[in-house]
């Protein structure tokens, strides 16, 4: 019996040494295997047991239970050591090259300035009641010129170069009256009333138009905002109150209106819209230097408007009688370039990259 | 419009030329330039030339000894002969610049010094003569500003009329309008014509043939005058508004055309065959040669001012070569008529000739003014030509004109303005501008539009007079009251709002290209138009008046301007290239399509992507997209609108790569559109490189068959079994027959393919696919071997259906 408790105490020696000693996991999990494993030491002195009296077994017994115990302690505790050492190691290691460039997923795209400006103007308008409206680009002279009061031989047809369509390209039928790529947004009042009937209507409505004129500042293609409100008792106050509320909106809580009396044949009366120069806040001056977007005048025309003509009204099937409305019209891409700071009309249809990357 | 300051000065006194500015604008007559001119000319002064001597070593100059009104006389070298001892003469002194930039310096000439220069009209950027110096009037003094002594200085206004406002192309209609602005009288010019001899009738018979396009005609006969060039006042005033001066004549219809408005014609009376006038439309085959040296061919809807024989002018645009004044002309036939705006209008678009005429003719001429600037003109004739009026007017109206009559309610400015206007001042406004009270009660008042207000016929544009006049400034700002309806938005704008977060969520950037394009664009993508009659036409709708060419076809495909646009970014050296555009095609519209629009306007979403898939860095990246990142864009868009069931079908249109392309379906079969590599041939054509991907989706479609509101499904609560599965089928078995297969066994939940590979030890023809597939029951937790039985079934299915052969 004394030889067994002498090989456990030797295993409890050995194994404090070893475990001392062990580096790494790999060495503890070594020795588990030595000292406590199926075909370990102490398997070994316990298989000696058979040889013991029913009264010397239960004592070597409990000192190998208690030898057991020590050394699954020792081997958690050394286990737990390293563990805590090798995190002190790797918090105290070589930091990472934190400025290299973060990992990339694929970039966002992005929208095109135009389409921004667009859906940010008929936003203010949509919290203001007004739907959006569309309608063709290929349209009819009627709804284009003639039913906005613009007479075939009207010299106000000068005012806008128009594009026409070749109606061989068209089939026999459609082209009633010929058929030209809308000049303007405003045939789409039109159909607005013609569709909805009786008003209230309110309408807002982006989209291309077409003139033939190509040059630095005119391009044969551009956009524009139509608007129209039509109900009882709608007045040019509210008009002025409208395109206020809307400029305040999309340049800012300081900016001014200046409405100037002008002729669109489709209102009475109409008038220019200016709004006080966004780059200089209206004085005419920037750091010191003359203000080249506003040409020094403080003012930025941006719009047209006025009341809807009766006529206008009649064709769209609307008493005028009854009712009043008004009507305005917005350049985007004018008011794309006074928001982004772009200074060439050119750069919306090139499509580079570089160029749409920034908005 | 240039309006002259000094000149309007005449007719009304004048503020500041930037009040006046600032004014104008505000009543609607825009002020979009102020020029002052004649400033330029500092330092050049009225000189008398005292003595002139040959210059002692050059032949052709002179040595002159002036006197320029102060101090010694000064000596200057001259190289002019046209002058005398004695004459008045500009002198440009040292250190004058003149308005073609050449600086007067103290300069010696061939030995000898000269303390300026004598001027001739062109050095003082007068008018082109160069032939010798300036010969001024001899009553000047010497020394006074050149300027001041030619009456050069003045301010130019550019203003912009609109066409509804032919009134105010004249002088006096500004003053009319600056009148009723400042509550001031207009001066207007006051006429009275000298006559004698016989009756102007005498001379000329005058009849109208064309009673709806020429309401009246008035002629006036001037015999003995003598054709020479306009005094200098009368040039400079025609220059000042850009009319180059011609001839005593002419330069008096100008002045008075400038004046007041009204267009008139001075034709050579002998060379009107039989003396008489016949205002009629052109004979077929009819020709005039203009003023202007074209031969016309003209249409039986022209309107000629004919004589006995022939068209003498092509009324109210330009006169006619044959009856042309010139150096001869002795007796002045002088026409003031007025034309009815639309057939002058026709003529002067389709003869492609527009005139100052022509231009106040198709806005509308004042019918009060055609005797007015008759009597104006014929005086001026003959105070400037010589001359004698022949007494009357050969006066012949075809129609009167009718006094235009409009009512105001007193109610109505309110209205229209939210803004009352008191009847006391609409009344001093409207009479201001000229309008007259006919009648009037407690309800409102009629008023008479004066002649030359061809634009006020209703009460809506009285209206516009008060307020123009009182400004909008004064109007308040308010909003509508809130009658509104529920804004219905479109389905439409969720939907391209849906589509254009996917895309650039993927990576797509907007393009926004021009709706027409070039024939050889569409060509490569053949989009063919299918005509009524079975047959085909290769193109869509083409502009009758394209700007050019490279702009003349409406588009049929967005994908041609988005391909070159991808090929201007790779010019630029920006390689990795994706961009979407959003936008319509045009096709002609069927004959029985529903509306009356001329064509169906489609809706389109087209994208385009070359270069890496993702941009380069330390952590990889530098693929080339392909396919599946195509595939990807057009799975993004679908997902983004809730279409379910859609399909890729191999092949697709003939400009994409035959291997590589997909026609896109709906679950009933419904095209979506397509997506692929571009044909090598079609990308070459594009300048590209192979490898570009591209697709093209109807929107109309994709909106029909998505669901945008997401519906719930329950959560499975209990657990799946998940089992992976590799199986070998040849390369022709696609991914959707082998999922098709997999996905009919009942308890299968998902099934995905992880892995495609191809090659050693796999032999050629065949790829191994790997699966994941996930197989659960609603209503139990299956147990292993339920799921091993679903797994062997579906090998088993797959063997049978696909020749598919279990893997490892």
């Amino acid at each position: 019996m004394a030889d067994l408790l002498g090989q456990l105490e030797a295993l409890a020696a050995a194994a404090r040494t070893a475990c001392a000693a062990a580096g790494d996991e790999k060495a503890l999990e070594e020795l588990r295997v030595r000292f406590l494993g199926k075909k370990g030491e102490l398997s070994a002195v316990l298989r000696g047991m058979g040889a013991l009296s029913a009264e010397e077994r239960p004592r070597v017994g409990e000192v190998a239970n208690r030898v057991r115990d020590e050394v699954e302690a020792l081997l958690g505790a050394r286990k737990a050591a390293l563990g805590e050492a090798a995190l002190e190691a790797e918090l105290a290691g070589q930091p990472i090259d934190v400025t290299l460039a973060g990992r990339r997923p694929l970039p966002r795209g992005h929208r095109h300035p135009l389409t921004r400006a667009a859906e940010e103007i008929a936003g203010i308008f949509a919290r203001l009641g007004y739907e959006v409206a569309s309608g063709p680009e290929i349209e009819l002279d009627w709804y284009n010129f003639e039913a906005l009061n613009i007479p075939a031989d009207h010299p106000a047809r000068d005012m806008q170069d128009t594009f026409y369509v070749d109606p061989s390209t068209l089939r026999e039928g459609r082209a009633k009256g010929g058929v030209l790529l809308r000049t303007h947004t405003s045939p789409v009042q039109i159909r607005a009333m013609q569709r909805i009937g009786e008003p209230p209507i309110r309408i807002i409505c982006p989209g291309r138009v077409y003139r033939s004129d190509y040059d630095q500042t005119h391009s044969p293609m551009f956009h524009q905002v139509e608007g129209l409100c039509v109900d009882t008792k709608i007045t040019f106050a509210d008009l002025k109150g409208t395109l206020a509320a809307f400029a305040r909106a999309y340049f800012g809580p300081g900016t001014k209106t200046r409405f100037r009396p002008s002729y669109f044949p489709f209102v009475e009366p109409g008038a220019e819209v200016d709004v006080s120069c966004s780059i200089c806040g209206g004085s005419g001056r920037k750091d010191g230097r003359r203000c080249g977007t506003c040409k020094e005048t403080g003012w930025l025309e941006v719009l047209g408007a006025g009341m809807v003509h009766p006529k206008v009204l009649r064709n769209g099937g609307i008493d005028p009688t009854r009712h009043t409305g008004f009507a305005f019209g917005m350049g985007v891409e004018r008011l794309a370039m006074l928001k982004y700071g772009i200074d060439d009309l050119r750069l919306f249809f090139d499509n580079d990259l570089r160029f749409l990357e920034q908005f | 419009m240039q309006i002259s300051l000094k000149w309007l000065s005449q007719y009304v006194d004048l503020p500041s030329p930037e009040a006046l500015a600032k004014g104008l604008t505000a009543v609607g007559l825009e002020v979009e330039a102020i020029e002052r001119i004649g400033q330029g000319l500092a330092g050049v002064v009225v000189a008398r030339v005292l003595a002139a001597e040959k210059h002692p070593n050059a032949e052709k100059l002179s040595v002159t000894s002036v006197d320029r009104g102060e101090g010694a006389p000064i000596q200057v070298v001259c190289g002019a002969r046209n002058y005398a001892v004695g004459d008045l003469v500009p002198l440009a002194t040292v250190g004058t610049t003149l308005p073609g930039g050449v600086k007067i310096e103290k300069a010696r000439l061939r030995g000898v010094e000269s303390f300026g220069m004598l001027c001739s009209a062109r050095e003082l950027g007068l008018d082109a003569d160069a032939s010798g110096l300036l010969i001024l009037p001899k009553d000047l003094a010497p020394g006074t500003p050149i300027a001041e002594a030619l009456g050069l200085e003045d301010v130019l206004l550019e203003v912009n009329v609109t066409p509804n406002r032919p009134d105010c192309l004249s002088h006096i209609g500004i003053a009319r309008e600056v009148a009723a602005l400042l509550g001031q009288p207009v001066r207007a010019p006051a006429t009275v014509v000298q006559e004698a001899g016989e009756p102007a009738a005498r001379a000329v018979q005058v009849r109208i043939e064309a009673p709806d396009r020429c309401a009246r005609y008035a002629a006036r006969v001037v015999e003995g005058v003598r054709i020479g060039p306009s005094p200098a006042w009368l040039a400079r005033r025609l220059e000042a508004c850009g009319v180059r001066s011609i001839s005593n004549v002419v330069d008096a219809t100008n002045f008075v055309l400038l004046e007041l408005g009204h267009p008139l014609h001075a034709f050579d009376l002998d060379k009107v065959a039989g003396a008489e006038i016949v205002v009629r439309t052109a004979r077929p085959g009819e020709r005039i040669t203009t003023l202007d040296g074209k031969e016309r061919l003209l249409e039986e809807s022209d309107l000629l001012i004919a004589d006995r024989d022939r068209g003498s002018a092509l009324a109210g645009v330009m006169g006619g070569g044959d009856s042309e004044i010139s150096q001869g002309t002795t007796r002045v036939l002088l026409e003031s008529a007025w034309f009815a705006p639309g057939s002058i209008r026709r003529t002067s678009r389709r003869q492609g000739l527009k005139s100052e005429a022509s231009y106040r003719f198709e806005r509308g001429a004042d019918p009060g003014m055609v005797l007015p600037a008759l009597d104006r003109c014929a005086a001026l004739i003959a105070e400037l030509a010589g001359g004698t009026v022949r007494p009357g007017v050969v006066d012949r109206v075809a129609r009167p004109a009718t006094q235009g009559q409009v009512r105001l309610r007193w109610t109505r400015p309110a209205e229209l303005l939210g803004m009352a206007v008191p009847r006391e001042e609409a009344r001093r406004v409207l009479l201001g501008l000229g309008f007259g009270e006919l009648a009037a009660d407690e309800e409102g008042a009629t008023f008479s539009v004066p002649s030359w207000r061809v634009d006020v016929a209703i009460e809506e544009d009285l209206v516009e007079e008060l307020v123009r006049t009182r400004g909008y400034d004064a109007i308040p700002e308010t909003l509508p009251a809130a009658a509104v309806r529920t804004p219905a938005e479109g389905p439409e704008a969720g939907v391209v709002a849906r589509i254009r977060e996917a895309l650039e969520a993927a990576g797509f950037s907007e393009a926004i290209n021009f709706s027409f394009v070039a024939e050889p664009d569409l060509a490569p993508l053949r989009y063919d138009v299918a005509v009524g009659d079975g047959t085909t036409r290769a193109l869509g709708i083409a502009l009758k008046n394209p700007i050019s060419a490279e702009l003349s076809l409406m588009r049929t495909s967005l994908v041609p301007s988005l391909l070159k646009n991808a090929a201007r970014n790779r010019a630029q050296r920006v390689d990795d290239v994706r961009l979407y555009e959003l936008a319509r095609v045009y096709h002609p519209a069927p004959v029985e399509a529903e509306g009356d629009a001329p064509t169906l306007e489609d809706l389109r979403v087209a994208g385009v992507l070359l270069g890496r898939r993702a941009p380069a860095g330390w952590t990889g990246g530098a693929d080339a997209v392909d396919f599946y990142d195509a595939k990807a864009a057009t799975e993004a868009v679908l997902r983004g609108l809730g279409v379910a069931g859609a399909r890729w079908e191999a092949g697709g249109e003939a400009w994409l790569h035959p291997r590589v392309a997909a026609t896109v379906r709906a679950a009933d079969g419904e095209r979506f559109g397509w997506v692929g590599e571009l044909h090598p041939r079609v990308a070459e054509a594009f300048d590209l490189p192979r490898g570009v991907l591209a697709f093209e989706l109807r929107v109309e479609a994709l909106a029909r068959h998505g669901a945008l509101v997401p519906r719930y499904h329950v959560i499975p609560s209990l657990p799946a079994v998940l089992r992976d599965l590799a199986v070998l089928v040849a390369e022709p078995v696609t991914a959707e027959a082998v999922l098709a297969a997999v996905r009919e066994e009942p308890l299968v939940g998902e099934a995905t393919i992880f892995d495609v590979y191809r090659g050693a030890p796999i032999p050629a023809g065949r790829k191994n696919l790997a699966l994941a597939i996930s197989y659960r029951a609603a209503d139990r937790t299956l147990t292993d071997a339920e799921a091993e039985a679903a797994h062997g079934r579906i090998v088993a299915r797959l063997a049978a259906r696909l020749g598919a052969e279990l893997r490892g």
